[in-house]
């Protein structure tokens, strides 16, 4: 006889975890299936190296849903996010005011220090600086109501589905005229093109439009790439809950934070419990098969796996219409980015500021100009990994030394470009000795900056966006479960017309991050996918 | 002091084909009209000159995207527009020998595309439908001024209702790809339809095609929708006036006046003149002063409100936005008298291929892409990417006089650095960047028409800096402005101010810069002069 659940949870990454706690919270008898031992999907902590512990793949949270720390009460299920301490950009010779060996940008969480420090570099850019901060959070706290919406269907004749745009278009009527104005830049422009109405500093432009690219197949110079600079203000005001920032534990920390409260609701989790096909009779899912055979029956099925996955792997080939299955395999993924995570024993040491100092605690970003993180794209565009990448370097372990031995530390870089799909001259990422290259074209990089780095390594794992689809199931390796490009988001994702989290199949749902809004580690896609399923099913909804 | 027998209702800054058709429409709705061109004839970048004892088109090459009810409106036929259509539309030569050839007549594309893929072949059908179902929406939506979004009333509410009806009239289908496709990069969009390189390639161009956008950017599919919104479907128009582009501005010039505008050339405009934040007039470069209760611009945005009115009038706020208009100007044009027909080999001696545009360098989205990163760094590519028509094939009066067997040759060439426009391109040593620029478009067209090199007589060189300081558009975009996403019907110029009415009272914008956009279509130009009719009505009321 199989198991009989309310609510079965394919995939126990962060959104799928929420999910279940919601549910269980809600009286769901709920049940989530992790394919592999560790629970967190993209969000992990693993021992790779023996006595160095990495968030293997997403390395900061960036937006987690304050109403989901609240409803779930993380902080005491051993949530506890440490700040990250501003943003280091070192510079090469030659580039920037300072005389020597290098210059550096440095904008620190301290308002009146960072101003300071741009006045260094121009004086009409740190005037600038201040306008374009507070226009942000403007633009920001307008916007943010989006990320707890569902998506309508604008081509349905229903239109109770569009009474929260309508809404925001309300809001939006009132805002004055010029911060109109920049929202529709926002949503249109280029993040290169938007910068350049306000500064004239090349780090400073490259440094900020390179949160515009993240986890997209696109240059700074791509419209449709400003829209992601508004993600860092709107964690910025929710700056109470520091929801910028390194977990303790890694990014696992969280995984398991949300894991515990999930438990704490009566949800139960199975790790090592791979699932093999989603069980559909009379066009209603009904419950999973596990690779081992095991049979589980469920009400609901909701799926944290991404939307290729989730409708072409694990449903009977058939079950959808073919019309569907092309609009799926038209969603895009192109995983654009690596990981190298390095196991040190001694720090960094940066030609523009040597010595161990504070600059080393907070983001160190390896883009000195627009033009490099431009080049950075080109190489991606035709198939070759960046050769002098733009990289987001992390050292966890000063603000959290238990990630490593004593005096020892782990260093995490997140590197663009590294494309899913190599030219064909290259072969696989798996031919040629291709995996340790592009590591090593990322050693070189940062040696341009901080040249000791090769004296300093005792242990470096590279993640390839093929390693990611095959440690974390994420289809081409796209962190975000498929591009944030314009066409991909809001209404139109995953599917147009299946962007409420509902699929062709009753009783399955999407609750990754293919849905709306998108990536990160934002938890927004799984508490709505839950409220939405629980809706359905005629529960209130508080 | 100007004088009251000098004052008109409106005077329009520059008479190019949008400031023509909107005095003409002004004129026909009652109003005392004055145009006033700088250069020494009317046309702006639609114009046909003189080069070596022939004639050529300046800038624009093809006409055919004028909206058929402003021929219609304005009569232009009895002004004497006559248009060409050759039977083909595009010849694309490939590196391989072949070429991608489409057609006006669908049956007739789908037959030549069988060459490439039968799968390709069939799939342009349902491309072509696409491409019409889609672009119809957007033609739909040029047809009148964006809705007021700041306080909407009852005639705002009616075109919302039109629009909402006309997106609906899309189908559900169309209307989830509309909304889906508007935002992408054209490489995708053509790659849904076909797998052939060199179909998608040819395909793709006009969605770039005068932009500083590469195929792979974000927002181009709106621009292949835009160019298409004249329903000419998915191989895209070629029209010729007879007599080039001036056979187009002189018909419109001639409207203008019959219906009792004034059209004065040779006469710079040198500043809009305002008394209490309201236009009142123009001053010209000679110092002539004009009143006038409205001033309508055929000139780009940009420039107008960065260099034509007092600084004080247009506001910091507003000089900061208009200063940011991007104006990324990628094109250069080349125009080349021949002694004869070059022989492209593709064509296999069919000069009928040859009447249409000819594409050279759409051999793949890669090949493209490359071209436009050369711009990204202040560079061209060694072999830019062309759009070429010999105009004389379908209107031998171009060459009327010369030796027999003359023709000419009109090359669009992308992608040229947009950041050396004007000034840079100067300081870069001028005429060695134009001869540079030549060479470079000689070296494209030698790789599938050998030995065209040694056909030249003439050639003509216009660098983006040309067409900023010799036509007037900033940037040297022909456009206006960048026709990218952020640039586009409610927010083309301005967000606030895409109704025609600029933020001067009595100032209004009726060129490429204002909705739909650019391309020799009228639209900019009648819409602007609809809301300069109902303002003026309004004011005696």
């Amino acid at each position: 006889m199989p198991q009989r659940y309310d609510a079965v949870i394919i995939g126990g990454g962060h959104n799928g975890l929420i999910s279940a706690a919601y549910l269980a919270r809600a009286g769901l008898k709920t049940v989530v299936l992790e394919r592999r031992h560790v629970l967190g999907g993209a969000a992990v902590t693993e021992e790779i190296i023996p006595g160095f512990k990495f968030s293997v793949a997403s390395y900061v949270v960036s937006l987690l849903r304050p109403e989901i720390i609240r409803d779930l009460d993380l902080p005491k299920h051993g949530l506890d996010i440490l700040p990250l301490d501003g943003t280091f950009t070192p510079v090469p010779k030659g580039e920037g005011p300072k005389a020597g060996g290098g210059d550096y940008l440095w904008r620190v969480n301290d308002h009146g220090r960072t101003i300071r420090e741009l006045r260094r570099w121009s004086k009409n850019d740190a005037e600038a600086y201040e306008e374009y901060g507070q226009l942000m959070v403007e633009m920001a706290r307008f916007i943010k109501p989006i990320l707890s919406m569902v998506p309508g269907d604008p081509t349905e004749n229903d239109p109770r589905p569009l009474l929260p745009i309508a809404s925001l278009a309300r809001k939006f009527a009132q805002l004055p005229e010029r911060q109109q104005a920049v929202f529709v830049q926002l949503m249109t422009m280029s993040a290169k093109d938007f910068l350049d109405q306000w500064f004239e500093t090349l780090p400073l432009k490259a440094t900020m439009s390179a949160s515009g690219i993240i986890g997209t197949y696109q240059g700074i110079n791509s419209p449709g790439t400003a829209y992601v600079l508004l993600h860092h203000y709107m964690g910025e005001i929710d700056g109470a809950f520091r929801a910028w920032g390194i977990p303790k534990g890694g990014t696992g920390g969280i995984s398991y934070a949300i894991a515990r409260a999930a438990q704490a609701q009566g949800a139960e989790i199975r790790t090592e419990a791979p699932v093999a096909r989603i069980m559909v009779k009379d066009g209603r899912a009904t419950g999973v098969v596990l690779t081992s055979g095991e049979e589980i029956e469920a009400g609901s099925v909701l799926a944290s796996t991404d939307a290729k996955v989730t409708f072409l792997d694990l449903l009977e080939p058939g079950t959808l219409t073919p019309e569907f299955e092309q609009e799926v395999r038209r969603f895009k993924f192109r995983g654009s980015s690596g990981k190298v995570n390095l196991a040190v024993d001694r720090l960094p040491d940066f030609t523009c500021l040597p010595g161990e100092g504070e600059h080393l605690r907070g983001a160190i970003s390896f883009s000195p100009n627009p033009v490099e993180m431009e080049q950075a794209y080109d190489d991606a565009k035709y198939g070759h990994w960046s050769k002098r990448p733009y990289m987001d370097m992390i050292i966890p372990t000063l603000v959290d030394p238990q990630m490593a031995p004593p005096g020892k530390h782990v260093i995490s870089c997140f590197v663009q470009y590294a494309p899913y799909k190599l030219a064909p001259e290259l072969g696989t990422w798996d031919e040629n000795n291709n995996r340790e290259k592009f590591g090593d074209a990322v050693i070189d990089r940062i040696a341009e900056f901080a040249p000791n780095i090769r004296d300093i390594i005792i242990g470096r794992q590279v993640l390839t966006p093929l390693d990611i689809e095959r440690t974390m199931g994420l289809t081409e390796g796209n962190i975000f479960q498929g591009e944030l490009s314009l066409e991909q988001l809001f209404f139109n994702r995953p599917v147009p017309g299946y962007a409420r989290f509902r699929t062709p199949v009753d009783n399955l749902w999407l609750t990754g991050s293919s849905t709306h809004p998108g990536g990160g580690i934002m938890g927004a896609n799984g508490r709505l996918a839950a409220l939405e399923v629980l809706k359905s099913r005629g529960r209130k909804v508080a | 002091m100007a004088s009251s027998t000098n004052r008109y209702d409106a005077i329009v800054i520059g008479g190019g084909h949008n400031g023509l058709v909107s005095a003409a429409y002004m004129a026909k709705g009652g109003l005392r009209v004055l145009v006033l061109e700088a250069r020494d004839q009317v046309g702006g970048a639609a114009v046909t000159e003189s080069l070596g004892g022939v004639r050529v088109p300046a800038l624009a090459h093809t006409v055919g995207r004028l909206r058929p009810s402003v021929a219609s409106d304005l009569d232009l036929r009895s002004h004497g527009l006559a248009l060409v259509s050759p039977e083909v539309r595009v010849f694309a030569p490939q590196p391989d020998g072949r070429a991608v050839t489409l057609w006006g007549e669908l049956a007739r594309s789908v037959e030549s595309l069988r060459i490439w893929s039968e799968t390709d072949a069939t799939a342009f059908v349902e491309f072509d439908r696409r491409v019409r179902a889609l672009s119809k929406f957007l033609f739909d939506l040029g047809e009148e001024a964006p809705p007021e979004i700041k306080a909407p009333g009852f005639g705002d509410a009616l075109v919302g209702l039109r629009l909402g009806r006309a997106f609906r009239g899309l189908g559900r289908n169309d209307g989830r790809t509309m909304l889906r496709v508007v935002a992408m990069a054209v490489a995708d969009f053509v790659a849904e339809s076909f797998s052939t390189e060199a179909i998608r390639a040819t395909t793709a161009w006009r969605g770039v095609r005068h932009t500083a956008m590469g195929p792979w950017s974000a927002g181009s599919t709106q621009v292949l929708l835009a160019d298409a919104a004249g329903n000419d479907g998915g191989a895209g128009e070629t029209v010729f006036a007879k007599g080039g582009p001036s056979g187009l501005s002189d018909a419109l010039a001639s409207a203008a006046r019959a219906f009792g505008a004034e059209v004065r050339t040779g006469v710079r405009v040198s500043q809009v003149l305002t008394a209490d934040g309201v236009v009142t007039g123009v001053v010209t470069d000679a110092g002539e002063e004009i009143a006038a209760a409205a001033v309508v611009s055929g000139v780009d945005p940009k420039r107008l409100l960065t260099t034509l009115v007092d600084p004080v009038t247009v506001g910091p706020n507003m000089r900061w936005r208009a200063g940011n208009i991007r104006t990324p100007g990628t094109t250069a044009k080349v125009n080349l008298v021949l002694d004869g027909l070059p022989d492209f080999p593709a064509a296999g001696g069919d000069a009928r291929l040859l009447r249409g545009r000819i594409q050279v360098g759409t051999t793949s989205i890669d090949a493209m892409e490359h071209a436009f990163d050369e711009s990204k760094y202040g560079r061209f590519a060694a072999t830019p990417v062309l759009e070429a028509t010999i105009p004389s094939l379908v209107d031998p009066s171009l060459v009327e006089g010369a030796p027999e067997g003359t023709h000419v040759m009109s090359v669009v060439a992308q992608w040229m650095p947009p950041k050396r426009a004007a000034a840079d391109w100067a300081a870069a040593g001028g005429a060695a960047d134009r001869e540079a620029v030549g060479d470079a478009v000689l070296r494209s067209l030698e790789t599938v028409a050998p030995g065209i090199t040694g056909r030249v007589k003439v050639r003509q060189v216009l660098t983006p800096g040309d067409l900023e300081t010799q036509y007037g558009l900033t940037g040297g975009h022909p456009m206006h402005a960048e026709p990218g996403l952020d640039s586009f019907f409610l927010w083309r110029p301005l967000l606030g101010w895409a109704r025609y009415r600029m933020p001067v009272q009595g100032l209004y914008l009726a060129g490429s810069g204002a909705h739909p956009g650019g391309g020799v279509t009228g639209a900019p130009g009648r819409n602007a002069a609809r809301e300069v009719i109902a303002d003026k009505r309004k004011r005696r009321k």
